[in-house]
């Protein structure tokens, strides 16, 4: 079916009043979804499939889809106004996001996620209509060593995220590739590192870690003086309560950035939103002439991880549904939805299906803007939050983060896991280790020692699989030049050292 | 090597790790290192836990080499105040099953705002009691996510 | 002391006559808990909503039934909490294969279904043995000839190592001497694009996933993995009669209640499973789904787990896996 003619029919169901109405509600919860931690929309969204039975099938895709990708708009509320991370890819946003933050701009930030946001979905949704099908066959010829390359890259950024000690920072990595290996080990059903614990088979999950480490490490630093009476300077004036023009121009890559980044990422099976806005975060540090002030509230590095989360969206729908085959847990969520109502997501669903595909597609755009708009006013809103005495904000960052992670597994193990991690980031700010590479190692380590595995199996051990196919080469000679910029620096400095004795 | 900060904090991170990585690589020998079938799960963690060891020694012996360079002297009231905190939120905590989560959200409340922040008693209780009641309403009642409950019934 | 309390459960059984008038004597008096070890969305979850949705449509129970989500440990979270709610008449829970398993390889996982009180089966689910659709091999034989000329060359995706997908690759394995590589992927997602992407070559697939990919062209089946030939299937042979003479270790989903329930209360559940698998949704659930209907009443369902969990010990050890249990 031509695209133009496709779309012309999606926006006559989109613009249907009931399917416009159910729009509306997915994405305004998925937003509410979004800004509370722990609760996603994979148990959002299974929690409503029984009353979608008895709606019309158009209406109830384009709700529980406005879910999806309304809550990547909500997941940086949290993240910038009290670095507590909504959901895991929204963890990259607090690096950037808070510092944003503390230094008065909060609003600047809030506004510029919600743009960015609104840009890299529309492209996310672009993408779907447009590259759907040879983009998903290009998908498929990414296996193992690929994805092993891509991890790789992933964590050669820890590099660029290291700040004053790159010791220190791979110390962390490390230490997340450890958390991450806690649990049973998928090829050998061996338990690793569990002390005996059964909570612990299954590992510790990421938002936990998240959640300790940044809000709680960062409530728990801010405890030591008494005298502030107020923890962050409320965003004072029009300048401050919006993005201006100046840091429009500033995220003009961002946008891009973020918004391509987060779409291939989408596409792939194996990809994810929370190894998106890594890339991508890095990605922008990378290129950006403020590199070394990333991390201190760049808007930047808020623009680009937020566009990738939600153009993931729209990646993410590629291999669902021109294949059938979920990515991730939300996806496959949807794919258990589609499979209720009677249809078969796979390769003939959209030449059978025409309209319920476009009118998804036609819902998507119309949802985009139905956030921003939702979004955009609420802004100043959210950051007289901010007003609020340092004395209650504590303990609402700290009740919002038990509620957040009791609501994600109903453990109160995981509530001791909480303080575990807490604790520990406390210890990491007092002894200069930085939290991003944990957090990076943490989220890449089990995928990156499983695409590893496989990779081998795959080649009977030769290790030249990773090497001989022409796309793990390129990204595993990327990543191995990004190692070695540090090395490149300190070379020059002593050369530089030799010759002026 | 260069280091921003050298406290002495640096030297014992380093030697903590090092005994962590330590552990694991002792962990990792016990399991399969490679197997007929592919890596097995002693792989990944013995040459993790053998970085690291790597890592904190080097850590170790360049805070030890430029020991004479520290950073601040450690503030020690202000991380007793912090630690202090923290071992409330984890008394709390341990209470959930005894109190409930609202009981002991408002007991943790009062203790940050009129211990730590030295604000009136009263202040301290109403600010308890709203913060407690404002969770219970918006996530339990409106939400309908249920938090833990103790004893008390809620 | 399980053991002893679940043979005490059996016993009663026996003695009671076996028409439905055993609703007398135990009623659920609050809103019925139904425990699954997966989060919202997961496998068992979805099963259990649509379980808790019909059990109200038919009125099946007094009572409200809600699903109570305790994921983690692979199950053992799940049965670590039922085992808590010793003596709870109102509380049961949703298994899988899975709870059958894991206390047999984790020896943090304690808590086994004969720990608990089986109350019944409820179905079973085949598999399909699928190539991409232009490979070289027409039945399984080609395949198995092939593996049998390039020993650990051909691979196949699937699931852990103790997943149905390995056992099945043990067992014939076993019974032909071919040997080929298996690569375990973490989601049904990842294992299919590995074999449409050309990465593996065959997967065991459940008849449902696979069902729109071979319409679409992309996958071919070779052979099914159950007892009779699929409604959805009717020109793949199964295994047996393919010529491969090998035990179809089905994939289970049945119903179990903490230990220590009173026998009255166990007939009460059993009563409500055999009422469920006969309203016409769960048959319409089931056909849609393609699974089996697998119903075991209590007694059956503790034999049924005795022999599988021993044919289990025996593959598993085979695969080179560690038993501890």
């Amino acid at each position: 079916m031509d695209i133009l003619s496709g779309l012309l029919n999606g926006f006559a169901v989109a613009l249907a009043p009931a399917n416009l109405l159910w729009c509306f509600v997915g994405v305004f919860l998925g937003t509410v979804v979004g800004v509370l931690p722990g609760l996603g929309p994979p148990a959002t969204i299974a929690m409503l499939l029984p009353l979608t039975f008895s709606m019309n099938p158009a209406g109830a895709i384009i709700m529980l889809a406005g879910i999806y990708y309304g809550a990547k708009y909500g997941g940086s509320t949290t993240s910038i106004l009290m670095n507590v991370p909504g959901e895991s890819a929204s963890v990259v946003t607090c690096i950037d996001g808070y510092q944003m933050a503390r230094k008065g701009r909060a609003g600047a930030a809030l506004g510029i996620a919600a743009i960015a946001s609104f840009v890299a979905g529309t492209v996310g949704v672009l993408g779907l209509m447009l590259v759907a099908p040879p983009l998903a066959k290009f998908a498929l010829s990414f296996s193992s060593p690929e994805y092993f390359a891509l991890m790789s890259l992933g964590l050669a950024l820890v590099v660029l995220l290291a700040g004053r000690s790159i010791v220190k920072a791979l110390l962390a990595a490390l230490f997340g590739l450890w958390i991450a290996s806690i649990g049973t080990d998928l090829f050998s059903t061996n338990s690793r590192f569990t002390f005996g614990r059964m909570e612990l088979l299954s590992g510790i999950d990421f938002i936990v870690v998240a959640i300790g480490v940044f809000a709680l490490g960062e409530v728990l630093g801010n405890m030591e003086a008494r005298e502030e009476t107020q923890l962050l300077e409320v965003p004072k004036g029009l300048r401050n309560l919006l993005p201006t023009w100046q840091d429009l121009k500033d995220c003009r890559f961002a946008f891009a950035n973020g918004s391509v980044i987060g779409f291939l990422v989408g596409t792939l099976p194996g990809g994810g939103s929370t190894i998106a806005s890594f890339l991508s975060y890095g990605l922008e540090k990378a290129v950006s002439r403020r590199r070394d002030q990333f991390g201190t509230g760049v808007i930047e590095g808020v623009a680009a991880p937020e566009g990738a989360n939600n153009s993931e969206t729209g990646g993410a729908l590629v291999p669902l549904l021109t294949l059938g085959i979920p990515g991730s847990g939300t996806t496959a969520i949807l794919l258990a939805a589609l499979v209720l109502w009677g249809f078969k997501p796979g390769p003939l669903f959209i030449p059978e299906h025409p309209d319920l595909f476009w009118g998804l597609v036609a819902s998507m755009y119309i949802g985009n803007v139905m956030l921003l708009v939702l979004n955009l006013p609420l802004v100043p809103l959210f950051a007289q939050v901010l007003r609020m005495p340092v004395y209650l904000l504590y303990p609402l960052i700290l009740g919002v983060s038990l509620v957040g992670v009791y609501s994600a597994s109903g453990s109160l193990f995981d509530l001791g896991l909480l303080m575990v991690f807490g604790l520990l980031g406390y210890l990491m700010r007092k002894l200069d280790y930085p939290a991003a590479p944990l957090i990076l190692g943490l989220a890449l380590g089990s995928g990156m020692e499983r695409a590893l595995r496989q990779s081998l199996m795959m080649s009977q051990g030769e290790l030249s699989i990773l090497v001989s196919r022409p796309i793990s080469a390129v990204m595993l000679s990327l990543a191995v030049v990004i190692l070695l910029i540090p090395l490149f620096g300190k070379l020059n400095a002593w050369r530089l050292r030799a010759l002026e004795s | 090597m260069e280091d921003g900060t050298r406290k002495s904090g640096d030297l014992w991170s380093g030697i903590a790790l090092a005994a962590l990585g330590v552990y694991i690589i002792v962990q990792a020998w016990q399991w399969e290192y490679s197997s007929p079938e592919g890596p097995g799960p002693g792989f990944f963690p013995l040459w993790y836990g053998i970085g690291m060891l790597a890592l904190a020694a080097l850590l170790v012996v360049s805070h030890l080499r430029g020991a004479a360079v520290y950073g601040k002297p450690a503030d020690w009231k202000r991380i007793a105040r912090a630690l202090s905190a923290w071992l409330a939120l984890a008394v709390s905590v341990a209470l959930f099953k005894i109190l409930g989560f609202v009981a002991s959200f408002a007991l943790l409340t009062y203790f940050i705002v009129a211990v730590m922040y030295r604000r009136p008693v009263r202040t301290a209780a109403i600010s308890a009691f709203a913060t407690a009641a404002g969770f219970y309403l918006v996530f339990e009642l409106a939400l309908g996510m249920s938090l833990p409950s103790g004893m008390l019934g809620f | 002391m399980n053991i002893r309390c679940a043979t005490l459960v059996l016993a009663a059984l026996a003695a009671l006559p076996q028409t439905a008038a055993l609703a007398q004597g135990f009623k659920p008096s609050r809103t019925v808990e139904l425990v699954v070890h997966t989060g919202p969305g997961g496998g068992s979850d979805v099963l259990a909503r649509a379980l808790a949705v019909m059990a109200e449509r038919e009125k099946l129970l007094p009572v409200r039934m809600i699903v109570v989500n305790k994921p983690g440990g692979n199950s053992a979270v799940a049965a670590a909490y039922l085992s808590e709610k010793r003596g709870d008449p109102n509380t049961i829970g949703l298994f899988t294969g899975v709870w059958l398993q894991t206390p047999l390889v984790s020896p943090e996982a304690k808590v086994t279904l004969r720990d608990l009180t089986p109350v019944a089966r409820l179905v079973l689910e085949p598999a399909v043995i699928a190539v991409k659709a232009d490979a070289p091999y027409r039945t399984l034989a080609e395949f198995i000839d092939a593996a049998k000329k390039n020993p650990g060359k051909l691979k196949q995706s699937g699931g852990s190592n103790t997943s149905r997908d390995n056992v099945v690759r043990q067992l014939l394995q076993k019974s032909t001497g071919a040997q080929w590589a298996f690569i375990s992927f973490p989601g049904g997602g990842e294992r299919i694009a590995a074999l449409i992407g050309g990465h593996v070559d065959i997967m065991v697939i459940e008849p449902e996933e696979a069902g729109e990919h071979i319409r679409a062209g992309n996958m071919r089946v070779l052979a099914q993995v159950s007892e009779r030939r699929l409604p959805g299937f009717p020109n793949a042979p199964t295994l047996k009669e393919a010529g491969f003479d090998v035990p179809v270790v089905p994939q289970v989903r049945g119903m179990v209640a903490p230990p220590g329930i009173p026998a009255a209360n166990v007939a009460y559940w059993e009563d409500f499973c055999r009422r469920l698998t006969r309203t016409a949704s769960w048959q319409k659930y089931i056909a849609d789904n393609q699974f089996e209907d697998g119903y075991q009443n209590a007694a059956d369902l503790a034999k049924f787990y005795d022999e599988f969990t021993g044919r289990m010990r025996d593959i598993l050890k085979d695969a080179g896996v560690k038993i501890v249990r």
